[in-house]
């Protein structure tokens, strides 16, 4: 897996880095390249780093509850990019309040997300469900 | 200690320096107007009879040169993402003393491989990918630039992976290509040492040729800098001192011509203050920027066209501007030419700054930095014919100071101006690297403050 290689950060105005270095520090661990933008990262920023680092799979987190404004557009923004085969996954507190999550689910998944995951997800999960979707052996 | 002779050849002077090493002393400078649309030989023949008399009484060790003779050298940069390879290649150009005469990014197409074909340009610098990254832009303009066969040779800076495949795409197309290491090996990490080496020895190698400066070489003693790289060797060592003789520290410097305007700034450290993130490519602490459309004749009416809505930008000046229009040198008005000086300043600085983002959200306030944070550098030297010649040579680079309008971009708040009055940086980076505490103390005798 030394060879595939992830770009994550939080998205937006957001600046919750904890997160973000947890889901570093465990891809590292699975032996993924990771391209760490760190936090407050716009989706050009995603979008242009995953071109030049031909990423596998852009992770998108956000904790602070504006997840929904911030990811409107992305996955049709990655197609416009060339991006067609790049996963794109997002997790966190995606939206204030707490809403039920199929919706939520429903409404990130139109914007292109191939995963959702709803708050306090554990990131091992995620990383299997990559390993999955990628073809790659456990 | 060897005696050296300098030149500087191909702006609108041709400067020549005698410098002893041993008393640490300038024993003679001369300039003479450009002859390097005809002959250069001719201008520094003329140099060298007004240096005559000290000529016949020293014995010359070594002649060495700096030029910017027939555009100076001119490069087109080639990258995958704009604000990543693309910008890292551009930044490897420029501080290797180049120009960058086109830059593309993503794959060529057919129009931007016609302009390629007819730039006339001196090395092209092909870049793409993080190493381990995308391999198939850089694969696509690799084949499209070998099959125009063009007449300079290539530097391949990009993803390392693709390397060996690279340099068969250029081979089977007997194309000169040389390869280096990637100018960004990963997400926003620069490297341009081992690219910018590598330019000069071309530029010293083949372009020298190329340019007709050859018979020139004869004369010269092996070393030829591009002019902005000489003068980028003279600031570091300026800046930073050597081991036993201390710099003046951080600073910036200012060289305004009759086309382009080239700002420089060298830090110590990289500055993140006020907890912000930084976003993008980290810039060099050596960096130098060149603005193409900045300068008092050539651009001139550009300058004026940005600066439009300025009290100065009056009908006086419009009738200026139509005068060096019609004549590029006899044109001679100082303070308007100071005018358009601190322009091109004022310009040129706000895009070689970095910038500092606010952003407002429901966490408060957070911000981010974006290129170099320069709002603690003091010290400011001004290079070039419109500042030596100005009367009020500080008032232009007054300009250099953050702009309370414009707080967000990173200039500094406060300066003390230095002036090259003698036009010694150039031809002193010659020699920057062979003898380092003569010249760094050279420097800071000839490079003088003004109040």
């Amino acid at each position: 897996m030394g060879n595939t290689t992830v770009v994550i950060g939080v998205i937006g105005a957001d600046v919750h880095a904890v997160g973000n270095r947890i889901i570093d520090y465990a891809l590292r661990q699975a032996d993924f390249n990771v391209v760490n933008l760190g936090v407050m990262v716009s989706q050009k920023e995603f979008v242009d780093a995953a071109i030049e680092t031909k990423a596998s799979a852009i992770f998108v987190s956000s904790l602070y509850g504006q997840g929904e404004l911030d990811c409107r557009g992305f996955g049709d923004y990655c197609k416009e990019a060339g991006l067609n085969n790049v996963l794109l996954y997002v997790g966190g507190n995606l939206v204030i309040g707490k809403s039920e999550f199929a919706p939520v689910e429903a409404k990130f998944k139109a914007m292109g997300f191939h995963r959702v995951y709803p708050p306090g997800s554990d990131i091992a999960i995620g990383i299997e469900d990559l390993k999955a979707d990628l073809g790659l052996g456990k | 200690m060897p005696i050296y002779l300098l030149f500087d050849v191909g702006s609108t002077y041709t400067k020549g320096l005698i410098v002893d090493t041993q008393s640490e002393t300038i024993l003679a400078i001369a300039n003479d107007m450009t002859t390097s649309s005809t002959d250069i030989s001719i201008g520094i023949e003329k140099v060298k009879a007004k240096m005559r008399n000290i000529l016949d009484k020293v014995y010359i060790d070594q002649t060495l040169m700096c030029s910017s003779a027939k555009g100076g050298l001119k490069m087109i940069a080639v990258g995958l993402v704009p604000d990543l390879t693309l910008k890292a290649a551009t930044l490897a150009c420029y501080s290797a003393g180049a120009k960058v005469i086109h830059a593309y990014a993503f794959q060529l197409n057919q129009n931007e491989l016609d302009e390629i074909n007819s730039a006339q340009a001196d090395i092209l610098l092909l870049s793409g990918g993080t190493d381990g990254g995308n391999t198939e832009v850089v694969l696509h303009n690799a084949k499209q630039i070998a099959s125009l066969h063009p007449s300079f040779p290539i530097i391949y800076a990009g993803n390392k992976a693709v390397q060996d495949e690279i340099k068969a795409i250029f081979k089977n197309e007997n194309c000169e290509l040389l390869c280096c290491e990637n100018v960004m090996p990963t997400y926003g990490v620069l490297q341009v040492d081992e690219c910018r080496s590598v330019i000069r020895d071309l530029f010293l190698k083949s372009i020298i040729k190329a340019k007709g400066l050859s018979k020139l070489a004869e004369v010269l003693d092996e070393l030829i800098l591009p002019t902005p790289s000489s003068v980028l060797e003279a600031l570091i060592l300026l800046s930073k001192g050597t081991k036993t003789e201390e710099g003046l520290g951080d600073l910036m410097a200012i060289d305004i011509g009759g086309a382009t305007t080239d700002v420089y700034s060298i830090n110590k450290t990289f500055i993140l203050k006020d907890n912000a993130g930084y976003k993008g490519l980290q810039e060099p602490l050596d960096k130098r920027s060149v603005e193409g459309d900045l300068g008092v004749r050539f651009s001139a009416h550009n300058v004026a066209e940005l600066m439009k809505n300025e009290i100065e930008n009056d009908e006086l000046m419009s009738a200026y501007l139509e005068s060096i229009k019609r004549d590029l040198y006899s044109s001679n008005d100082p303070k308007l030419d100071s005018i358009l000086a601190s322009w091109c300043t004022q310009i040129a600085c706000e895009r070689h700054a970095g910038r500092l983002e606010i952003s407002y959200s429901p966490m408060g306030i957070s911000t981010y930095q974006s290129g170099k944070d320069l709002r603690d550098v003091s010290k400011v030297i001004g290079i070039g014919g419109p500042l030596i010649h100005s009367k009020d040579p500080k008032r232009i680079l007054n300009k250099v100071l953050r702009n309370p309008k414009t707080p967000e971009i990173l200039l500094p708040d406060k300066i003390e101006a230095y002036l090259d009055q003698k036009y010694v940086i150039s031809c002193l980076g010659l020699l920057a690297s062979r003898h380092p505490n003569e010249v760094l103390r050279i420097l800071k005798r000839n490079v003088e403050k003004i109040k």
